[in-house]
């Protein structure tokens, strides 16, 4: 099972840090999400992407997590040698993590 | 109770007008509220007023104008806009011109200054302000020379009072991009500019509506497959009460759609720490909020609260930061990948014969990883019909830059066979890096002139 399957998200820049949200479509997703995506885990995900830590905060009435991926956009979207400077799609990569739960 | 119905017109420089146009015309608004800029814009305007004195605003917005507002006159909305830039009283005076040219008669226009801070970045020093980089500590000496401009994202303070003074356009430098929203809010529902708990609310709706579409279907990744009407998109409205309840919808018979999920997502969208948003007006607490479906293309918002705003303010300065050189090739079967290695490691000798200098290179395999290289490997499947590399460098200077295309050039007849789609040479990108800092709000009080035409 992926991220992808329990949930939505968004991703857009703020300097050189990206913020990565991902919103639950229920209670029992939100509740994997939570255990599951700890900053450790999310930082080890985006590999050599990010390079400063990571910060998880919850909007949880929204079943939502915010990653905020310190040092994830090669310097900032305007000095980024990246096709994705802005960082729009960075949520999709969060969307691919395998999840270590069992398919229904 | 009172209720005002603000319209989201334009979520950046060269968006499209016919939202704006379309929600002039067929929704009940009393604002139409324009963003024009993006974090680095003002280095693009800064570098155009140096041309030019009269330009340095974005001029999409006369564009804007000139289709929206013989309606605006008629039904008595009032447009916000930040799209004076490096230059709001230039942009001001094309306004006026427009409004003449349309033969509009007695519009109040209000100018807000006072967010460009870079003719006293040495008397501020000099009091104290160390604008040291948030990022690293380091001192703005590093970077003084090449800055291109120095704003600051200044609250709704400025646009209270132009409306106060019975203005019909305001015409804004570098406001905050909440600040367009919150103004007519404190200014029509008598919000005082310390009601943090409201303010915070102001906060929220702005931060969902101000991306246009991005809150009606726009980039929506749950459920794209069922908006409908994407290429009439309607732009959202936000509906605030004086008590401060909330709903965001759109204008009615527009493509798009608001929903929880698409607002959920622009909530999401380019935040930090929710419960500390920091603005100019407020700092603004959304950890708690919650969004409820109250209707056909309505999400009611609460939840919400806010605190005392920040006693700093943050600048937006901008430095030079080099230039980037873009190689583009493609390369065709049999054994694409191996010939566009090759054709890689050939360019890296040429370069280094041709005494490149540089900062950091990229390669990235279009259709393949280019957007997460290097957590996807490369594509070397022997049989793949093409593949297409793109190699990118920063480079201190433009004449480094122009290397990365006129040494992969010789490569087209000198290296493997079978290279394509080379093209003519990419534009060389000139870099404008953040330097982001701090000010206390204290020394940049804001000025509003009106002109009437």
């Amino acid at each position: 099972m992926r991220v992808f399957d329990l949930a939505h998200g968004r991703s857009g820049d703020k300097g050189d840090i990206c913020n990565v949200g991902v919103i639950a479509y229920d209670d029992g997703g939100f509740a994997i999400l939570r255990e599951q995506l700890t900053e450790e885990r999310v930082k080890e995900h985006f590999g050599p992407l990010v390079t400063g830590p990571v910060r998880r905060y919850e909007m949880p009435n929204i079943r939502a997590l915010n990653f905020v991926l310190n040092g994830g956009l090669n310097g900032g979207g305007t000095q980024s040698l990246r096709s994705d400077a802005l960082g729009k799609v960075m949520y999709a990569w969060l969307l691919r993590m395998e999840l270590d739960v069992a398919h229904d | 109770m009172k209720t005002i119905r603000l319209g989201a017109g334009m979520a950046f420089w060269g968006d499209s007008i016919n939202p704006a146009i379309d929600m002039v015309r067929h929704a009940d608004i009393d604002y139409l509220c324009c963003d024009h800029l993006a974090e680095l814009t003002m280095s693009i305007l800064s570098k155009r007023m140096e041309r030019d004195p009269a330009e340095g605003y974005t001029p999409d917005v006369l564009d804007l104008l000139r289709n929206v507002l013989p309606v605006c006159r008629e039904r008595g909305i009032k447009i916000i806009s930040n799209a004076g830039g490096a230059n709001p009283r230039g942009c001001a005076e094309r306004v006026v011109q427009l409004c003449k040219e349309l033969g509009l008669q007695g519009v109040r226009i209000g100018v807000v200054t006072g967010d460009d801070i870079r003719g006293q970045i040495d008397d501020l020093m000099h009091d104290g302000v160390s604008f040291a980089s948030l990022d690293t500590g380091a001192g703005l000496e590093t970077v003084r020379s090449q800055l291109t401009h120095a704003n600051v994202y200044i609250g709704s303070d400025g646009i209270v009072e132009a409306l106060e003074a019975g203005a019909d356009i305001v015409i804004c430098g570098r406001v905050t991009d909440v600040a367009l929203y919150i103004g007519p809010m404190r200014y029509e529902l008598g919000w005082a500019a310390d009601d943090w708990h409201r303010l915070g609310i102001g906060a929220a709706v702005a931060h969902i509506v101000e991306c246009g579409g991005q809150a009606t279907g726009g980039l929506y990744s749950k459920g794209w497959q069922q908006v409908s009407g994407m290429a009439e998109i309607g732009y959202p409205i936000a509906e605030v009460s004086a008590d401060g309840s909330a709903v965001v919808t759109k204008t009615p018979g527009s493509g798009g759609e608001v929903t929880v999920g698409t607002v959920s997502e622009q909530m999401v969208y380019e935040i930090l720490d929710p419960g500390n948003y920091l603005t100019a007006d407020v700092t603004g607490d959304f950890s708690q909020i919650t969004l409820e479906q109250a209707g056909q293309d309505r999400v009611r918002v609460g939840g919400v609260t806010g605190r005392p705003a920040p006693g700093t303010l943050k600048v937006n300065m901008g430095y030079r930061a080099g230039f980037i050189g873009t190689a583009q090739f493609s390369y065709t079967w049999p054994d694409a990948y191996l010939k566009a290695k090759r054709a890689l490691s050939l360019l890296d000798e040429r370069l280094r014969n041709a005494d490149f200098n540089c900062d950091e290179t990229r390669v990235e395999w279009v259709g393949h990883n280019s957007m997460w290289s290097p957590l996807i490997p490369e594509p070397d499947d022997p049989d793949a019909a093409e593949v297409t590399v793109r190699f990118t460098a920063r480079c201190p200077s433009r004449q480094e830059a122009r290397k990365v295309f006129s040494e992969l050039v010789p490569i087209c007849n000198n290296g493997p066979a079978g290279l394509g789609g080379l093209g003519t040479r990419l534009p060389i990108t000139e870099l404008f890096a953040v330097w982001p800092c701090l000010i206390p709000r204290d020394l940049v009080p804001s000025a509003v002139e009106m002109i009437t035409v």
